[in-house]
């Protein structure tokens, strides 16, 4: 049977994960690396590089290549100004409508760039259960996790990017909560959690129950633009404010790296350097000293903001922090000292981080994906919507249907009429926030109750039906009760994709990941004929060649060697993969002879070597 | 007269979606093939819970049969089912956490009980803004000094006088919310009690525990306005909650 996978799909780097015999595993490349970088990058010629590949690409194609593009799913240009301004690539998009990146002269939502990602997590399994022996390695399923704070817009955008991917998405779960199931899986205790995850783009916190395997949300709160990025902003602005204006990108990108390496040196240590090395726009370089005092004073506004959201979820818990048992780590900010000391200020207790914080929520979401195929019923997961749900009425009003902290799934009526006499449309503004005005609370959808049976103003009796799923993601049904007529709605989302468009760029992104594969084949035959290339190069530049030539070759034998390796070398700077396989195959032919003779010298003098020094 | 107290537990049969047996409305899986059926109606939480009519609940017992009819319930193990059993799963769990949520809640479970007993739901009928009869003094009092107050603040008053004001102010008012929480108590004891009584007693007592619960209602409100007041003169002393939580 096809493979199931559990995926974190990070801000800043992403895992893939599976139960094996019971137990949740990353997994690894070969150098035992679980992270892949979330960045993507386009070639000039169209080739999509992802993860380590497209992060060295930052630094050297910086306009091509896009990060943190999970700050930008599920929402709309007028949202992201702020993060754009450093951005080395382009941010556009109608007003009201889905951001678009614009690289290599190419148009992509967030979603097909997070679907670049996915698909190499899912190639990454894929691999692996490949070199495992495994009959069927294929996986084409997966739990992905998403901040719990991420409204329903970006729910959908996250789900609408693994089917881009190929992935069939069985469930969207929050990232707190798949970290509490992986800490429960060793501890299988009881009592009350605070899960505070402080990621590279996001902060969540969920206060938890814990009883009889049952994890309970009784609140979550957070901030969908607050994380590491943020730190790593601050940090880049400091240094940008001692340069001249205008920097390239690739200089910005440099100083990036440079400030997110001393970040990190700073959790070790008291004092580092930021250090930038030369380059454009930078000939001498740059460094300075920063210690782990100074740091904690630029950091500290961006950290407290972390603690109005965890008093407010423990007050919708109708908890206090004597009340929580243990609080628990998650998300690679929390490695910062500073945050550390703050959570366990707030809570009166040191926090935990048994459990790599880089790795738990994908461990989490691998054993939710395999409760959800073996059907084990031990243990349950029972997550809140973080946000109220509701519609805008008379006077842009905003009315509540599902309060935030309801447990999911959950659903809410709300009754609809006409207005005027045999009218036979409603129009309905689906809202999702805690204020009071519909202008300040994120719009969700629009929609248009049709086929209302004509009567008099105020008769028709409209229930419309909001169900919000265990992903936390909503759907509309509506039904006139004195016909018991089935009402057809057509949703638009506001920052979201239709079907139809996730239908499109399915076909596109089917007729790209050809282009993708065969662009991946040039490149691995280029690589192949690179190889004999050199290495008859390096046979022909020998010093004793001559001698080899007189001793041991044909008469042509050498000709035709340095026709084969021009034609060779003529052909590497094609795009035509068969051509450049073609002279690699005569070249190789060519040589074998010439690689025998050679090998058997090697051979002789490593012998005629060894007798000199035993004899 | 004779109320109608129990209008939605008129005895109903469903039929099984997969086998076509019939089941008791309120049953979750078909007695003959034990599959999940699709919610037969909606309206009382305390039988679907399995509980009597009663105001008394234990929420240990009501929490662990929460986590049981989750268990049993959740979409989670109905991700292989037939689409019928699937949407059934997701209906009963969706009613379920919203049953949960207000037999939880003692304020929201006396409402649930007028609704299922066919009375009014506690809200005033003008939407609101009517002063309770029983709490005019304490109201009218209240407003005269949340405008002195407010006045004071204008002209520069110092703080700390001000919240002592204001401290002053809200002790009638949470005196008065802790004898209408006693009262609610003693009327729902009551009720609890009645059982065997006559449906115009537990009447007359529903109507009482509306009343109070209405009253209870404007008194929070009071109380709300008081802590924004109280919390307009803190504005400058945010960072120090930090520091509270020390053991």
């Amino acid at each position: 049977m096809s493979k199931v996978v559990g995926i974190d799909l990070g801000t800043t780097n992403s895992l893939v994960a599976y139960v094996k015999d019971g137990v949740p595993v990353v997994i690894r490349d070969e150098s035992g690396d679980g992270l892949v970088p979330s960045v993507v990058s386009v070639g000039t010629d169209g080739t999509i590089f992802v993860g380590r590949e497209a992060q060295r690409r930052l630094l050297t194609a910086p306009e091509s290549t896009v990060y943190s593009v999970k700050r930008f799913m599920g929402r709309g240009i007028e949202d992201v100004h702020e993060d754009a301004s450093l951005l080395p690539f382009a941010v556009g998009g109608e007003k009201g409508g889905v951001v678009r990146i614009g690289i290599a002269g190419r148009q992509f939502t967030p979603p097909e760039i997070s679907a670049f990602v996915l698909r190499e997590l899912k190639r990454r399994a894929e691999d692996h259960f490949r070199e495992q022996g495994e009959f069927d390695f294929e996986v084409d399923r997966a739990v992905i996790t998403v901040p719990a704070y991420f409204n329903d817009a970006q729910r959908t955008a996250t789900r609408d990017a693994g089917r881009l991917a190929g992935l069939e998405v069985l469930r969207i779960i929050n990232e707190p909560t798949a970290a509490s199931l992986a800490y429960g899986l060793d501890k299988r205790n009881r009592g009350t959690i605070a899960v505070y995850d402080l990621g590279g783009g996001t902060f969540d916190i969920s206060i938890l129950k814990v009883e009889d395997g049952v994890f309970q949300v009784l609140a979550t709160n957070g901030d969908t633009h607050l994380g590491g990025d943020d730190i790593d902003r601050l940090l880049v602005e400091d240094v940008i404010a001692e340069m001249p204006k205008g920097l390239a990108p690739q200089t910005v990108q440099a100083i990036r790296r440079a400030v997110i390496q001393s970040k990190l040196d700073l959790s070790e240590t008291d004092e580092t350097a930021i250090r930038v090395e030369s380059t454009i726009g930078l000939p001498t370089g740059y460094s300075r000293r920063i210690t782990r005092a100074d740091f904690e004073r630029m950091i500290m506004p961006l950290v407290e903001r972390t603690l109005g959201p965890c008093r407010q979820a423990l007050a919708d818990a109708g908890l206090e922090p004597k009340d929580i048992d243990e609080a628990v780590l998650v998300g690679g900010s929390t490695r910062i000292p500073l945050v550390r000391r703050l959570v366990h200020e707030l809570f009166a207790r040191k926090p935990h981080s048994d459990l790599n914080p880089d790795e738990v929520v994908a461990l989490g979401a691998a054993v939710q994906a395999d409760i959800l195929i073996s059907g084990r019923r031990e243990m349950l997961l029972l997550d809140v919507t973080p946000l109220s749900l509701g519609i805008e009425t008379m006077g842009g009003v905003m009315s509540k249907i599902i309060l935030r902290n309801s447990t999911i799934p959950a659903s809410g009526r709300e009754m609809f009429t006409s207005f005027a006499d045999n009218q036979t449309a409603v129009d309905v503004h689906v809202l999702q926030g805690e204020r009071e005005l519909a202008s300040d609370c994120r719009s969700l959808a629009r929609f248009r109750l049709r086929g209302i049976p004509p009567m008099p103003a105020g008769m028709p009796r409209i229930e419309v039906r909001f169900q919000i799923d265990a992903n936390g993601i909503l759907s509309v049904s509506a039904r006139e009760l004195r016909t018991s007529i089935e009402q057809t709605i057509e949703v638009k989302p506001s920052y979201g994709l239709t079907d139809q468009e996730v239908e499109r760029m399915l076909i596109e992104s089917f007729e790209h990941a050809e282009a993708d594969f065969e662009a991946r084949l040039l490149i691995e035959a280029r690589n192949e004929a690179e190889t004999v290339i050199l290495a008859t190069e390096k046979a022909l530049r020998r010093s004793d060649f001559d001698r080899i030539a007189a001793e041991s070759l044909e008469a042509g034998e050498r000709e035709r060697i340095e026709d084969a390796l021009a034609d060779a070398k003529r052909a590497i700077g094609s795009d035509d993969r068969e051509k450049i396989q073609r002279k690699t195959e005569t070249l190789n032919e060519a040589t074998r002879h010439l690689a025998e003779v050679v090998m058997n010298r090697s051979v002789r003098e490593a012998l005629a070597g060894k007798n000199v020094k035993d004899v | 007269m004779t109320p109608d107290p129990i209008p939605l537990r008129a005895a109903s049969m469903l039929e099984c979606r997969n086998c076509g047996a019939g089941a008791p409305v309120d049953e979750h899986f078909c007695p003959q093939c034990n599959r999940i059926l699709a919610l037969g109606r909606y309206g009382d939480f305390f039988t679907f819970f399995g509980l009597p009519r009663r105001l008394g609940v234990d929420p240990r017992d009501l929490e662990r049969r929460f986590r049981d009819l989750s268990r049993q319930f959740h979409p989670d193990y109905f991700y292989n089912a037939p689409p019928a059993e699937r949407l059934a799963s997701l209906e009963r769990s969706s009613y379920l956490n919203d049953a949960y949520r207000t037999l939880r809640n003692p304020a929201a479970r006396i409402e649930h009980l007028l609704a299922v007993e066919g009375l009014p739901p506690a809200k005033s009928d003008e939407g609101g803004v009517k002063v309770p009869p029983a709490l005019l003094e304490e109201v009218f009092a209240l407003n005269e000094e949340l405008d002195e107050i407010r006045e004071l603040r204008e002209s520069g008053e110092d703080e700390a006088q001000l919240r002592v004001r204001l401290e002053k102010a809200r002790a009638p008012i949470e005196r008065k919310r802790e004898e209408h929480e006693r009262r609610i108590q003693e009327l729902s004891d009551r009720y609890d009690s009645q059982a065997g009584s006559s449906a115009a007693e537990r009447k007359t007592t529903l109507e009482a525990l509306r009343e109070q619960l209405l009253e209870q209602k404007y008194i929070s409100n009071l109380i709300a306005t008081i802590e924004r007041e109280q919390g307009a003169g803190k504005v400058a002393g945010g960072l120090q909650a930090s520091g509270e939580h020390h053991e």
